[in-house]
């Protein structure tokens, strides 16, 4: 009999969301954080549209990261947090 | 009484059955691990001198905390002998270190390897190669102790190829990408000198990194001969665009023709800054820069690296053949940095 120890990480369990995920998207209002790469503003434009024609989202606003290798810096998340219901976070790539 | 191992614990009838059980939960890179055992995983702590809860770093971006137990396990796992846990654990520190920035080279499409270089004395005392077949297989303390960082990586911080390790290409240096400097015969000084350490210390420098690519001379017995080779070669290299750091490893023949020239670490660097620029027009042309040609681009330049003390340069190789290497760092600068860390002094 040989007694393994575990290599992983036991993962705790909390929540990381600022509001629960809303059932539509009707009236919302949608952060877009786009990660500098070419064209993801264009992507995430497009998709702001769509959020906005077939889902009924109230209006769209982009914020820029930093670089694309890093998390989208506080200055960003306080303003999304105080200015909009929901966020679309996208890598172009 | 030691304090307590708090790993989850698992069964299993013999070693046979241990080695598949790591495969099965998913713990392994893809060849067999050394079964980690309480006895074997205190040898590794001793070495270390450290208690099983001491974080070794925090990776900010994954919430993830690596405990010297968890470094430990792994690097049991990956074959490593007690001894090179030091040189593990301050590679840890590199990679957990803001400036390295885990989130984009554990992640990333560009699939980055960790280039570890080890110097100062606990290179040699470890037999950490740093001769002939510097990035091929038979030195023990090169494949394991990069195997152990990778398999922390993978089991502590979640970066599973396919999932959290994104990695298109991947490279074979992300096995296990160890080399050491070749102090005894360089004729220059260390990298870790160069990057504020004493000479007497050990340290480890950890780079995102491509992989190697060799280059060949054996036309010229001059500095500025060998380096217009390198140079022509680097030019159009890993992302041309990203501007990060690189590492140019300077194997036997081309370190004494280059050093007999009276040329310095110093005077490589500004070489090859000034030698690997590209121009405007001809990034615009090949699609490399976006934008449509303008006057003036054929004469605006654009250089590789945003400074000559971005080029790491490392004299390990070889004695016989005229080849040496550069290795493209990952992504760019502004993502992720080399970092150094001193090995031991806990």
């Amino acid at each position: 009999m040989i007694e393994l120890l575990d290599p992983t990480v036991e993962a705790t369990t909390q929540s990381v969301a600022f509001v629960p995920r809303p059932a539509s998207l009707e009236g919302k209002r949608v952060a877009l954080i786009e990660n500098t790469k070419f064209n993801s503003d264009r992507l995430l434009q497009k998709i702001g549209e769509i959020l906005k024609s077939e889902y009924g989202a109230a209006e769209t606003r982009m914020w820029r990261k930093k670089n694309s290798s890093v998390p989208a810096h506080e200055e960003i998340i306080e303003e999304v947090c105080k200015t909009c219901d929901v966020v679309v976070a996208g890598v172009g790539d | 009484m030691p304090a307590a191992l708090t790993s989850a614990r698992h069964k299993v009838d013999d070693v046979a059955q241990a080695i598949e059980f790591c495969f099965e939960k998913g713990w392994s890179d893809g060849l067999p691990v050394i079964p980690p055992t309480e006895a074997g995983v205190r040898r590794m702590l001793d070495a270390a001198k450290l208690e099983p809860n001491h974080q070794v770093a925090y990776i900010t971006h994954r919430a993830v905390a690596i405990t010297a137990e968890k470094v430990a396990i792994n690097a049991l796992m990956a074959g490593c002998k007690p001894e090179y846990m030091p040189v593990v654990v301050a590679a840890v520190k590199g990679i957990g270190d803001p400036l390295w920035s885990y989130h984009g080279p554990g992640t990333s499409t560009g699939g980055a390897g960790v280039l570890m270089i080890v110097n100062g004395p606990i290179a040699r005392e470890l037999d950490v190669n740093a001769g002939d077949n510097l990035f091929g297989p038979g030195w023990r303390a090169n494949l394991t102790i990069g195997r152990a960082v990778r398999l922390i990586m993978r089991n502590v911080c979640g970066s599973r190829p396919g999932i959290l390790d994104r990695g298109t290409l991947g490279h074979p240096g992300k096995l296990s990408y160890v080399i050491a400097e070749n102090e005894a015969d360089s004729p220059w000084t260390p990298l870790h000198v160069e990057r504020g350490f004493r000479p007497e210390q050990s340290t480890v420098t950890v780079m995102a990194a491509n992989g190697p690519h060799q280059f060949y001379n054996q036309l010229s017995n001059t500095a500025e001969g060998v380096l217009t080779t390198l140079a022509d070669d680097m030019r159009i290299s890993g992302g041309v665009m990203g501007q990060p750091n690189y590492v140019v490893v300077l194997a036997g023949e081309h370190m004494h023709t280059i050093a007999a020239d009276g040329w310095t670490k110093a005077d490589i660097r500004r070489f090859l800054f000034e030698h690997t620029q590209s121009s405007h027009a001809h990034l615009k042309k090949t699609q490399r820069m976006s934008g449509a040609l303008k006057p003036g681009d054929e004469t605006q330049m654009r250089p590789l690296v945003e400074s000559p003390d971005d080029i790491l340069i490392v004299a390990a190789g070889g004695r016989a053949g005229a080849f040496s290497a550069y290795i493209p760092g990952w992504g760019s600068k502004r993502s992720s940095q080399a970092v150094t860390k001193v090995v031991g002094g806990e």
